[in-house]
């Protein structure tokens, strides 16, 4: 008898498990993860490879608002539209559905070079950290990546001045760092309202946001590979919109492979954004990132 | 001379001594290879591979001596074939175990297998054609206290690739077989099973509430009598939401499984209805990751496999999410000498299985909605998959013998490929297939198979279907026809040419031929199979588990034996 | 004289010991089977190396019902089991290997053909395994010890003449 209830016993301590009773949503204060150096709080890259005939891809659009939500701006988000299956425009015969290019060139490129659509979508990089085995991460390991990298030392603190014409990037050093580290600046577009395949629908009028548009520079920071804190190297870049618009165009025009159409003009400059990221061109890792809304 | 032949005599004493007193235990393995060589083709959609051919290897090698077995399995992957996960990269040696057993108890440490019940909660298995090999590493345990009863506890951490996933897993079985236990010659056998698997993984969630150990349970009744046996388990999981924040997304509702099975036979006749509905049983062994590396429970679908190629085209794979479904089995043999049996007997195989959703979807609970299914709902759910085949087997004279099949299947192409509802449709295709074998003398034979698949769009389910003019990813494929011819020589020798033919797709181009030869050479132990041609792109399952196969033009070679 | 005598006394020393050696260590043609269980068709345990048939052979096929080779060899076999027992006195066991998927196949198709075999089911491939198997068919052929004398992987029509010039073999 004495050995059937240590085994009962035995057998009660190894079943429990943890069952949740609602309500699941825990009152507990959310401390933002405060590793300011000289007030520059680290800020991290979450990029969505995404594609408007790709139905499971507003969730993870949706998880990308909700880390936002808990987190502010601390989290950069950059939707990226890639691939042929995912994101090709319909025939001018669907008009109006479903008929712009969301495609970049350098989208395009970074898909190829890191492997992502190939696994899927969507799929997404949080500051490319991982790379080149474990850098393709589903959006349910965003959350858990995205608060590890919050924890990180701020190696740089980046400012963003703009111009009708010209964007200047200030990059403060904040640690002595050693390495082969680019810059690079993004412009991205807000609020563009346009077709989006979501669950089992066809959303007319669904909001795309963060969508990338055009790489302005992506080039050493520096020529020496030494950096000490302290200091600042300016960057200036000229721009004119118009030619940058003309040139995704032109690129959707003649991506006849994949089926562009031309279409990736009309870009309103009033919703669009600079974000400027430093990397590690070793590693890849994205040591911090900067957005700023484009003063036009 | 003398202390020549002395010492040679003790040796030979010695020696035969050795060998059968002292088991010095055996070395045996097997080792596989399958290669394939990628070229570009633009009309089937194949894209060349940068690395010429790519290849999976392995090599099993066991060392046994008496009640003590240890191994080891070396594979090499440079690089994997194309329809793996491209995470297969490399070489190495991912699985390694010792075992013992003395007095009833075996104890096993580094990677095993283990299945509780029918895998509703837990089955770690291998499955090469898939890529699927979930092993365990740990130790696990196993030991039958009295007769009749049979107790396994393991604990581990289940393989994924060439790593090891997150959740640490721990495991427990206690089988009964109460005729054995009770020594008793009862004319109803039962067997009582109960089984219980937990998964730890760290809860990191900073807003939400996150279980760090998810369980599951499962109970089994099996119960025979003269030729009818019944098989039932129902498994229950506890809430198990995704480390994510978006709150729409959290679902805590409890998942839960059960399946039925009653069985009939007897000489001549065998009948089989089985049943099953799950909800919210998918089990990973890491909550965030995805993909079929990651599952950890085993839900086959309720369908028939088969072997001919236009019977597999549109295969189904199992909703662990939510899905009801149903199969009824009858196999019947037709004496020979009787009006329909004819001169030798004709064997008869019937099958049916239906597979549909749940009332509303599966189970969702968190702090804004609720929503739980009913029990059984058949007719207002979505269909995803129904499959009706007529399987006749008959032996017409001394030198032929023919197989004729005959079925229907409805493939929901919207819902089991992930399309926004209305985009393909749901499928309804009509298969024959003859499979005739001539014998031509001693040793030759000579098989040839035709089948044909008639598909047709069912309109009342779907909303509007596109079209690949109108955007669509793959245009409709429509009837395709196959043929196959084989030629073997016993016991070593086999050709075979083969084509499946896509004459109804509906665009002119895509009307294409899949021409494939192949050849092998079989000699006791050893199988060599080399071949070349088009592979068409198409959705490969096992069990209810999917992989998709990319298209592919080139040759391939495969060897394996077993020493 | 002597010296050469006592060279030559030495090598002939070690090389018998290499012999020796070699020969108790060497991979052993003629193996037993795993320490394995496989389940009955009534569901109890069944350790495969009880397999015993009076000492006479006996052929272990590794079968399962989606496997149309598989069901040839076992049904073109079925038609002449009864003279390949009579003559030789072998036992076929058919092992299957199908999963939770099929298994509750295998009862009905193994009585609905009439078959004489004695079925063992292998539902997590633990035997198969053990013994080797990588596809099915597979077949084995052990001796009256138990040791398994030879095996064929595949099968194609007119393979069963080979396997039952092999029982005749070692048939007593």
């Amino acid at each position: 008898m004495k050995k059937y209830l240590t085994l009962l016993s035995a057998i009660l301590i190894i079943t429990s498990c943890d069952i949740v009773e609602g309500p699941y949503l825990t009152d507990e204060a959310i401390n933002p993860v405060d590793t300011a150096t000289n007030s520059y709080m680290k800020k991290v890259l979450v990029e969505d490879f995404t594609g408007h005939l790709c139905p499971n891809c507003p969730d993870a659009a949706r998880e990308l608002d909700a880390i936002h939500d808990i987190y502010g701006e601390q989290i950069i988000g950059m939707a990226i539209h890639v691939s042929k299956s995912f994101a090709r425009p319909y025939p001018a015969s669907q008009a109006p559905s479903f008929q712009y290019d969301f495609r970049t060139q350098w989208g395009d490129n970074w898909d190829n070079f890191y492997g992502i659509s190939e696994m899927g979508l969507p799929r997404g990089m949080i500051n490319r950290i991982g790379y080149p085995d474990n850098h393709k991460l589903s959006k349910d390991e965003w959350a858990t990546e995205v608060s590890n990298e919050l924890n990180k030392e701020v190696d740089f603190g980046i400012d963003i001045n703009t111009t009708i014409n010209s964007i200047t990037i200030s990059s403060n050093v904040l640690n002595n760092v050693n390495g082969y580290y680019n810059l690079v600046v993004c412009l991205t577009e807000s609020n563009i309202i346009n077709w989006q395949k979501d669950g089992q629908e066809n959303v007319e009028n669904y909001i795309h946001n963060h969508v990338l548009k055009t790489v302005l520079i992506d080039e050493g920071l520096s020529s020496t590979t030494n950096y000490i804190a302290g200091q600042t190297i300016e960057t200036l870049i000229n721009y004119d919109l118009a030619t940058l618009e003309q040139y995704n165009i032109d690129y959707s025009t003649n991506n006849t492979a994949e089926l562009g159409n031309g279409n990736a003009g009309d870009w309103n400059a009033s919703n669009m954004s600079v974000i400027a990221y430093i990397y590690n061109t070793n590693t890849k890792e994205i040591l911090q990132v900067e957005e700023s809304h484009l003063n036009n | 001379m003398k202390k020549i032949a002395s010492l040679l005599m003790v040796f030979g004493a010695s020696f035969s001594g050795f060998s059968q007193e002292l088991n010095t235990g055996e070395i045996h393995g097997d080792f596989d290879l399958n290669l394939q060589s990628y070229q570009e083709d633009e009309l089937i959609g194949a894209t060349a591979a940068n690395e010429v051919i790519l290849n999976n290897a392995y090599l099993n090698l066991n060392y046994i001596k008496g009640n003590f077995a240890t191994g080891l399995r070396y594979e090499s992957y440079l690089n994997a074939l194309a329809d793996y996960d491209s995470e297969f990269k490399g070489n190495g040696i991912p699985y390694k175990y010792a075992t013992y057993s003395v007095d009833g108890l075996e104890v096993t440490v580094g990677n095993y297998y283990e299945q509780l019940g029918s895998g509703l909660i837990f089955r770690s298995y291998e499955e090469k054609g898939l890529g699927i090999d979930n092993a365990m590493d740990g130790v696990r345990l196993k030991y039958s206290p009295t007769q009749g009863t049979y107790l396994k506890t393991f604990i581990g951490k289940s393989r994924t690739h060439f790593t090891y996933s997150d959740g640490i897993f721990r495991g427990a079985d206690l089988e009964i077989n109460t005729n054995e236990l009770l020594s008793s010659e009862n004319k109803i056998k039962t067997i009582l099973g109960g089984s219980f698997i937990s998964r730890y993984q760290e809860r990191s969630n900073l807003i939400f509430k996150i279980p760090q150990n998810v369980s599951a349970y499962a109970g089994r009744l099996n119960l025979m009598y003269g030729s009818w046996n019944y098989y039932g388990e129902y498994a229950y999981k506890i809430n198990d939401p995704s480390n994510v924040l978006s709150a729409s997304k959290m679902n805590y509702a409890r998942g839960n499984a059960i399946t039925q099975n009653i069985t009939f036979s007897k000489r001549g006749f065998g009948v089989s209805a089985e049943i099953h509905r799950t909800d919210n049983m998918t089990f990973k062994s890491d909550r965030d990751k995805d993909g079929k590396a990651y599952l950890i429970n085993y839900i086959p679908t309720l369908s028939k496999p088969h072997a001919y190629s236009l019977l597999a085209l549109y295969p189904c794979a199992t909703q662990a999410d939510g899905e009801f479904g149903m199969q009824f089995d009858v196999f019947y043999k037709m004496k020979k000498g009787t009006f329909l049996g004819g001169k030798y007997g004709t064997k008869l195989a019937f099958n049916y299985s239906r597979i549909n959703g749940l009332n509303g979807g599966n189970s969702f609970l968190n702090d804004n909605t609720e929503h739980s299914p009913m029990l059984i709902s058949i007719e207002n759910e979505e269909l995803y998959f129904q499959d009706i085949n007529l399987e006749i087997n008959k032996k017409i004279n001394k030198k032929i013998k023919a197989n004729f099949v005959i079925a229907n299947q409805t493939y929901n192409k919207d819902f089991l490929e992930g399309h926004v509802k209305g985009d393909y449709g749901v499928l309804n295709s009509t298969i024959l297939i003859a499979d005739i074998s001539f014998k031509i003398k001693k040793g030759h034979s000579l098989r040839m198979e035709l089948q044909m698949l008639n598909s047709k769009q069912l309109e009342d389910y779907s909303a509007h279907v596109g079209s690949y003019e109108n955007g669509l990813e793959e245009p409709a494929e429509g009837d395709w026809g196959m043929g196959l011819l084989e030629y073997t020589i016993s016991p070593h020798w086999f050709f075979t040419v083969q084509d499946m033919y896509n004459y109804g797709n509906e665009i002119t181009e895509k009307q294409l031929h899949y021409l494939n030869i192949t050849a092998g050479f079989i000699k006791g132990a050893n199988r060599f199979e080399i071949g070349y041609g088009k592979k068409r792109e198409g959705i490969f399952c096992v069990g209810g588990v999917c992989k998709l196969v990319p298209s592919s033009n080139g040759f391939n070679l495969s060897i394996s034996s077993s020493f | 004289m002597q010296l050469k005598k006592s060279k030559m006394n030495k090598k002939t020393i070690f090389s018998f010991l290499a012999i020796a050696l070699f020969t108790t260590f060497s991979f052993s043609q003629n193996r037993a089977l795993p320490n394995k269980d496989v389940k009955t068709l009534d569901g109890s345990n069944f350790n495969i190396t009880n397999l015993e048939n009076d000492g006479n052979p006996i052929v272990i096929s590794f079968w399962a019902t989606w496997c149309k080779p598989c069901k040839k060899e076992l049904n073109n076999i079925a038609e002449i089991y009864e003279d390949w027992q009579d003559e030789t006195g072998v036992k076929l066991v058919a092992i299957s290997i199908d999963d939770t998927r099929s298994m509750m196949r295998v009862a009905p198709y193994v009585n609905a053909s009439d078959w004489d075999y004695e079925v063992y089911l292998d539902s997590n491939s633990e035997l198969k395994r053990a013994m080797g198997v990588q596809t099915v068919p597979h077949t084995f052929l052990l001796n009256g010890k138990n040791e398994i004398v030879w095996q064929h992987k595949g099968y194609v029509d007119g393979d069963e003449d080979e396997l039952l010039e092999q029982i005749q073999k070692i048939a007593k």
